[in-house]
């Protein structure tokens, strides 16, 4: 494994551990994500993928370790970060713009200030359309649209991503995969993106960590050395299926453990 | 669009065809059979009544109606505190809840003759006994509405750094505003339930009372004549929430809106 260079490292968890009670859900977890590097954590369902993600945001507690951001500890919720959860979590009530908006209005930033960039990045993940539409007149794969738009409006320096398109279908799900590549290569982040899916890692990532059964620990790690920008071109070529088989096999090892 | 209206349109013809029919079927066996109006009047009497004693009607009508109007507000804005208290505090959800919902059983009504005992006949046992069945629907349909929030809902406002404040009126208050609706569509024909059913036993004037005393003097006609003008009242006071719920609730489709746990 290379070691990132202090200068650039933006996001480090060192030796975390987890337990529910007397459930061990994480144990011994280190790793370190550089500035602007796409890194995914694939892990098999229950391992603990969230819990660590939902640590990162400091919206739950480690057991043990240490966490930190720039150097600082995560000790709570921080506005430099921007989630987006399995399920778009959009508040019924609010238009799309109004959603995107949400986090502005919590961190009391200025409304008026931040519309405009609002629909940019609506224009950006094309739904711009439908700015004045209520959720439940959007699609499935268009509400985690704007569930990553309103990720992204505080403009956070990081951005933890779980299983966001594991809830459409497979068409849907390689085109947002896509237009996430497309997104993040104009608006460039540190992205945590967490999933089950051996392609979707392959494709989106820099670096590809690979988490055992629970208790979750770190069984391999993968830099993936494909030109960008990617297309859905790439999905068919050798060098790509060569990683898609190196993770599946790393996950096969852990499974045999 | 067009199917959609004539949809509605069709949805309101139908009703409106049947209560016709049955209403002119009524005139009919009325005047065939020379039915004598102290057993039951005729439609077309019931709305002469209407007209000639409308005086002493309305008289009646607004008594009732304010009693109505202000034992409704009293518990929508009870229920939705104690909601709000519910929701906050543990020790009241879990003391106090469970106390309120056995409390459903007994049958309310049956309070109003101790009412009259503790505070004599008048305003304010109407009052208290509309407030009284009012007041459960209202504080239970409200307090679900505040708490049934998705933890996802919870977990992202969190990490967006919600305040308490904020969580509670940006997602508790429009999380509970249909379930609030809801509570207040049930509330508005139970109070005026309340009231009428206290009139009858603990009033000098309003409705209930003019029906009581209608009846003892045999005078179907005006009592026919009293609980119509009462269920046009009580059809327009839904209606006017209904439509307020229309605005309020805009994100729902109206065929989602419908009143939840009764009382
Ligand atoms: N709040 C909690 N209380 C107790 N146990 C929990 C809690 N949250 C998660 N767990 C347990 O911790 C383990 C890891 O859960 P986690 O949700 O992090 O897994 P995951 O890797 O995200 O799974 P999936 O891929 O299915 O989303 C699971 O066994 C789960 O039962
Ligand atoms: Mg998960």
């Amino acid at each position: 494994m290379e070691r990132i260079e202090a200068a650039s490292l933006v996001l480090r968890v060192k030796s975390v551990r987890k337990l529910y009670g007397a459930l061990e859900a994480i144990r011994n977890v280190s790793l370190d994500v550089a500035t602007n590097e796409f890194v995914s954590i694939l892990g098999p369902s229950g391992c603990g993928k969230s819990t660590l993600l939902m640590m990162v945001a400091g919206v739950v507690d480690k057991s043990a370790g240490e966490i930190s951001i720039n150097d600082a500890p995560v000790t709570g919720p921080r506005p430099d970060i921007g989630v987006v959860f399995q399920q778009p979590v959009l508040l019924p009530w609010r238009t799309v713009l109004d959603n995107v908006l949400f986090p502005i209005e919590l961190l009391k930033a200025s409304r008026a200030k931040y519309t405009e960039r609002a629909m940019e990045l609506l224009a950006m993940a094309k739904i711009h359309d439908f700015a004045d539409h209520l959720p439940r007149q959007l699609s499935g794969g268009m509400r985690q649209r704007v569930s990553i738009c309103r990720a992204l409006i505080h403009d956070p320096g990081i951005l933890l991503m779980d299983e966001p398109f594991s809830a459409l279908d497979a068409i849907t799900r390689d085109e947002m995969g896509v237009e996430l590549s497309r997104i993040w290569q104009a608006n460039r982040k540190t992205v945590l993106f967490v999933t089950h899916s051996i392609r979707e890692a392959a494709f989106l990532s820099d670096r590809v960590i690979v988490m055992g059964r629970r208790p979750a620990t770190i069984v391999e790690e993968v830099k993936i050395e494909l030109p960008r920008p990617r297309d859905i071109a790439l999905m068919e070529s050798e060098p790509f299926n060569s990683y898609v088989r190196r993770l599946r096999k790393a996950i096969e090892a852990s499974h045999a453990h | 669009m067009l199917t959609d209206a004539r949809k509605k349109f069709l949805d309101l013809l139908w009703p409106i065809l049947i209560s016709v029919l049955m209403i002119a079927g009524w005139e009919l066996i009325v005047r065939a059979l020379g039915v004598r109006s102290i057993i039951l009047p005729s439609p077309s009497r019931i709305v002469e009544t209407l007209i000639e004693r409308h005086d002493l009607l309305l008289a009646n009508l607004w008594p009732s109606l304010y009693l109505t109007v202000i034992g409704f507000a009293l518990s929508v804005g009870g229920g939705i505190l104690v909601a709000v208290l519910i929701t906050y505090s543990s020790f009241l959800r879990r003391g106090f809840y469970p106390i309120i919902i056995v409390s459903q059983v007994v049958p309310k009504i049956s309070i109003a003759p101790l009412f009259i005992v503790w505070f004599g006949t008048g305003a304010v046992s109407c009052l208290l006994l509309a407030f009284l069945i009012t007041f459960f629907p209202m504080t239970i349909n409200s307090a679900l509405g505040f708490q049934s929030i998705d933890e996802d809902i919870h977990l992202m406002a969190r990490t967006f750094m919600a305040s308490p404040w904020q969580v509670f009126w940006k997602i508790r208050m429009p999380n509970a505003l249909p379930h609030i609706f809801g509570g207040m569509k049930i509330s508005i024909t139970l109070a005026i339930i309340g009231v009428i059913v206290s009139e009858f036993v603990a009033s000098q004037q309003g409705i209930g009372y003019l029906i009581k005393l209608a009846g003892g003097m045999l005078d179907t006609p005006l009592m026919m004549a009293s609980i119509t003008i009462l269920s046009i009242a009580g059809l327009l006071l839904y209606g006017l929430i209904a439509l307020v719920e229309q605005r309020a609730v805009y994100w729902q489709k109206s065929s989602d809106i419908s009143g939840s746990a009764g009382g």
